[in-house]
């Protein structure tokens, strides 16, 4: 077993509330136990070791917001639901009750990040977390402190375990 | 008193009277008197004056918050904290507050570029006269957005100022509503922030306008010279003088003294951010290359002090590192300070000699000095230069490293990664160190590219590493490479030239103009910009550029040598690649979609504003891309262009401007417009989807620039070429075939004609509309019909029977 919240240190701040350190085993029971969890990558997804373990998730019927480019990695993955939107743009959709979703089945109540520039990841983050009840877990190599739960800065192959053994949970 | 008109006068055997003439009352008052029937309903408009205007564009593009901080600290009530959209003590939530802090950076960038408008005026005036005509080349509506925003038609350098008070003053009513007890509604908050932005452009154009009637900048010319470009083309055996910020004026008097001396073969001028820009227009007109060099944007600031070049420092104003003092004081290297926005502590030394200002600065007695006389500025810079440099070359002065003090430096490293988390873009410097300590130096090589320069990694370093000189000291090779060149700054877009494309632009036969702006912030480096011009100006897109993206776009070459300023010509015509100038030139971006609509179209301008958005936003396929935005600056220009309805993408460090403008286009009613010509509601694609956006890679934004290029106003043949690229690229840089492309298919002709059966087939299967085999036809589907002569508005007023 992997530990996968260690180095949660903090540089700058958003506000009062930072990300709950979360072991892999945790995210695959909050995954399990969601109806309808999204798993969002981002263009860092790419790297061959991380794909390869995005497309397990999504081999386990969990849905995939493919943004910035990180779609191009599913597209000859047949058994994976995947499908390009923008980040941002999804942001925005995720605070509609009334979107359809990406399989036009309705919104989602779990959201899921991999393969984000932290930055970035965190500013979307913000804006579901303050407009939305919606609950995030981040499963990037980074602590991604406007996630509710996240794992904390790993090296890649402490990474790699941990998103293994949340596979192997799920 | 007696009022006297404008024009000629005499007065004769007058003896010990004095006149003072503040400025002639009433001037241009009496011309818009003279013009009323030709001026629109919101000459000089209020803040509440273009307010429904903007409720039409917020209502489909949704303001989207996403806070940098969820606390506000702006009274003693506070702070507060405002998370999951709760009230402060003063009532305001978190959305509107956000929108008040959107609002603060677009005002504040606003004031930015008019201040510099004001003082460059001041100068100018003294300078040359009130009475100096405005000449910005082949141009009748020489100051477009002035006269759209204001109704004004300045003819002269003087009439600027009116157009000026209009925005300060618009500026200090809004900046008003940002103290507590003010406005209440978010809502409201991005009405004024869109009437910020505005007033940015007013602000920029002033400045523009001015500087290249008075100081010799080409005048919409097509074919400007060259400037040469880069941290590797100073020579630097030769005394240095740098220039950072943004205004040009007080660094011509250093150029005006080197070229009056003699000087140019001794002396090397180099300038970072728009100055450099502008020096490299100044008195370039008449496609004359420039006379300084163009060493890059802020995120070489602190690269480029640090490697020692440069002997003396002068600055002006805006993009300026505020420890510029601090670091060039460690390689004595005086900084001469030339503006009140930035004065650094120094001494003014306006009034003193300058032998005594040399001596001080050369002998390392005072690290620097304010000096607001220009003349002298100009003669001080070049002798520090020449006096300083022997002395600091005798001592080595360079803050990079030694070999042996570097191998020391990377040996010392504990891999804490404090450094990566603190690092804006979290680059990965430990494994950079990592691989350096086995001898491998590629990893800090890569670094140099995306390092934005900054040095926070340094400020927590627990091995007190200077990691930037560590960077830059193993990418000397790379840097020595960095040799380009820009296209000169060509101004305005041309009346003729608006003549010829309008007609493409309009019909979509011209795929769209890409308006890449903006500074250094990029997600992965300076070759991102590049990628996305060389991409669009190969499907034929016009590429319009300015500011830091114009420079970082000349730092690449192609197989052949050639950067792309070499490769595509610069007139405004499809496949072009134009260069308007500096941070200020961005105005005329904006000003030709204004002359699109006044010249192609005839439609009336002088304070018009509303109509003219009304038609830029239905039929002008125009994008802007700030890919590296960091600036207030960048904010307001984004907004004044999103009220004109022109749709803006950010790069993902954009996010924490904290607020998006976003469509949903699965909300059908939503995606209307009336037909103008009888007032009909017709229903249109989801386009532009957003006014203001960010994009997560380089990939992503290509297709987004293409399909937010598409406008109702799109013939068969423009929709039908818009969409190829559309699909082109999402399957180029996505993989896939764009989900929505069928949103945007009117008729059988609006389809690729290469891909037709194809993409019938999956209308067919897949969307389940009717083709009509035999003749390849559409039967039924489209939500929307194709009409060559539909009017599309977003103002009911303007459809026949309304009351105009
Ligand atoms: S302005 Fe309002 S929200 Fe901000 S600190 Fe004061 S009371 Fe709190
Ligand atoms: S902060 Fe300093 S010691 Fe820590 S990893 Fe970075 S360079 Fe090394
Ligand atoms: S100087 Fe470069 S490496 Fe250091 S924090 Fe800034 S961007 Fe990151």
């Amino acid at each position: 077993m992997v530990d996968a919240t260690k180095n949660t240190v903090i540089t700058t701040t958003w506000g009062t509330t930072n990300a709950r350190p979360v072991q892999p085993a945790v995210v695959a029971k909050v995954i399990k136990k969601a109806k309808r969890p999204l798993l969002i990558t981002g263009g860092d997804v790419l790297d061959e070791d991380i794909l390869k373990r995005a497309v397990e998730i999504g081999k386990k019927g969990i849905q995939i917001a493919a943004t910035g480019n990180s779609m191009t990695g599913f597209v000859d993955e047949e058994s994976v639901f995947a499908k390009y939107i923008n980040a941002h743009s999804l942001a925005l959709y995720l605070s509609d009750s009334g979107w359809k979703g990406l399989d036009g089945h309705g919104n989602y109540d779990l959201i899921v990040a991999l393969g984000h520039k932290k930055y970035y990841i965190n500013q979307v983050l913000s804006g579901v977390r303050n407009f939305t009840k919606l609950k995030s877990i981040s499963i990037e190599r980074n602590y991604i402190q406007n996630a509710t739960m996240s794992f904390g800065k790993l090296n890649k192959e402490t990474h790699l375990k941990a998103l293994d053994e949340l596979i192997d949970n799920l | 008193m007696s009022q006297i008109k404008t024009g000629k006068f005499s007065i004769d055997e007058l003896e010990n009277v004095q006149i003072t003439i503040g400025s002639v009352v009433g001037a241009l008052e009496q011309e818009m008197d003279s013009e009323e029937l030709d001026i629109g309903p919101s000459p000089c408009p209020g803040i509440k004056d273009l307010r429904n205007w903007d409720f039409n564009l917020l209502s489909r593009y949704e303001p989207v918050y996403t806070p940098v901080c969820d606390q506000c600290c702006y009274c003693t009530f506070g702070k507060c904290d405002l998370s999951k959209n709760k009230e402060g003590a003063c009532g305001i939530d978190m959305s509107s507050h956000q929108a008040r802090e959107f609002l603060l950076r677009v005002i504040t960038g606003a004031a930015a570029h008019s201040a510099h408008g004001r003082h460059l005026l001041h100068y100018l005036i003294e300078k040359y006269g009130p009475d100096h005509p405005i000449d910005v080349g082949a141009s009748n509506l020489k100051t477009p957005i002035i006269q759209l925003v204001t109704g004004m038609k300045p003819e002269t350098i003087g009439d600027l100022q009116k157009a000026l008070e209009y925005v300060e003053e618009q500026l200090t009513q809004l900046l008003a509503t940002i103290q507590v007890g003010q406005e209440g509604a978010a809502l409201d908050f991005e009405s004024k922030a869109l009437h910020g932005g505005m007033i940015d452009h007013v602000g920029m154009e002033v400045s523009d306008v001015a500087q290249i009637s008075c100081l010799g900048m080409p005048k919409a010319e097509e074919n400007t010279g060259y400037a040469e470009l880069g941290m590797g083309c100073i020579d630097s055996e030769k005394p240095m003088v740098l220039t950072i910020g943004h205004n040009v004026s007080a660094v011509t008097h250093i150029m005006d003294y080197i070229g009056d001396h003699g000087l140019e073969d001794e002396v090397e001028l180099g300038g970072l951010c728009c100055t450099s820009i502008d020096m490299s227009r100044y008195k370039s007109e008449g496609a004359h290359d420039s006379k300084s060099k163009v060493i890059g944007p802020i995120a070489k600031e602190l690269k480029f002090i640090r490697s020692g070049v440069p002997d003396v420092i002068v600055v002006d104003e805006q993009c300026v590192r505020a420890d510029v003092l601090r670091e060039a004081k460690e390689l004595h290297m005086p900084v001469i300070a030339t503006n009140e926005k930035i004065m650094y502590g120094l001494r003014d030394r306006s009034d003193d000699d300058v032998e005594d200002i040399v001596s001080d600065l050369v002998s390392g007695k005072e690290p620097g000095a304010l000096l607001l006389d220009f003349d002298k500025v100009g003669e001080v810079a070049t002798r520090v230069a020449m006096e300083v440099a022997p002395i600091r070359s005798e001592n080595n002065m360079t803050a990079l490293p030694s070999d042996d003090e570097f191998n020391e430096l990377i040996n010392s490293c504990v891999h804490c990664q404090l450094c990566e988390n603190t690092c804006p873009t979290n680059l990965p410097i430990s494994d950079a160190f990592r691989l350096a300590e086995e001898g491998d130096m590629s990893g800090l090589v890569d670094l140099h590219d995306p390092c934005v320069g900054c040095g926070k990694c340094e400020t927590v370093c627990p091995k007190d590493i200077p990691i930037l000189n560590t960077i830059e000291k193993s990418s000397q090779q790379a840097i020595r490479e960095e040799k380009g060149k820009i296209r000169v700054g060509r101004g305005q877009i041309s009346d003729p030239e608006i003549r010829e494309e309008g007609v493409n632009l309009v019909l979509g036969t011209t795929p769209g103009i890409v308006a890449m702006v903006g500074c250094s912030n990029y997600a992965e480096g300076t070759q991102d910009i590049y990628k996305i011009a060389d991409e669009m100006l190969q499907r034929n897109y016009i590429v319009v550029v300015s500011g830091c993206a114009a420079m970082d776009l000349g730092m690449y070459k192609n197989k052949d040598g050639e950067t792309l300023y070499e490769k595509y010509p610069g007139k405004f015509t499809k496949g072009n690649l134009l260069n308007v100038g500096s941070c200020v030139s961005n105005s005329h971006i904006a000003s030709t979609a204004i002359k699109v609509a006044a010249i192609f179209a005839q439609r009336k301008i002088s304070g018009n504003y509303e109509e003219v958005a009304d038609y830029i936003m239905n039929r002008i396929g125009a994008t802007g891309l700030a890919w590296g935005a960091y600036s207030q600056k960048a904010s307001a220009i984004a907004s004044g262009c999103n009220r004109l309805g022109i749709p803006v993408i950010v790069g993902p460090h954009g996010s924490k401007y904290r607020r998006a403008l976003i469509g949903r286009p699965y909300a059908e009613d939503k995606w209307n417009v009336y037909d103008a010509r009888n007032g009909d509601v017709i229903p249109i694609a989801s386009v532009p989807e957003f006014l203001l956006t960010t994009a997560g890679t380089v990939e992503e934004v290509m297709p987004m620039i293409a399909k937010n290029c598409i406008r109702p106003s799109d013939n068969n043949m423009g929709r039908m070429i818009k969409l190829t690229h559309y699909i082109e690229l999402s399957k180029k840089y996505l993989g896939v075939l764009p989900e929505d492309w069928h949103n945007f298919v009117r008729s059988e002709q609006d389809l690729p004609l290469a891909k037709r059966d194809e993409l019938l087939n999956i209308l067919e299967k897949e969307h389940g509309w009717e083709i009509d085999w035999d003749k390849k036809k559409i039967i039924s589907g489209p939500s929307m019909k194709f009409d060559v002569s539909v009017q599309p508005t977003n103002l009911e007023r303007l459809c026949k029977g309304q009351e105009v």
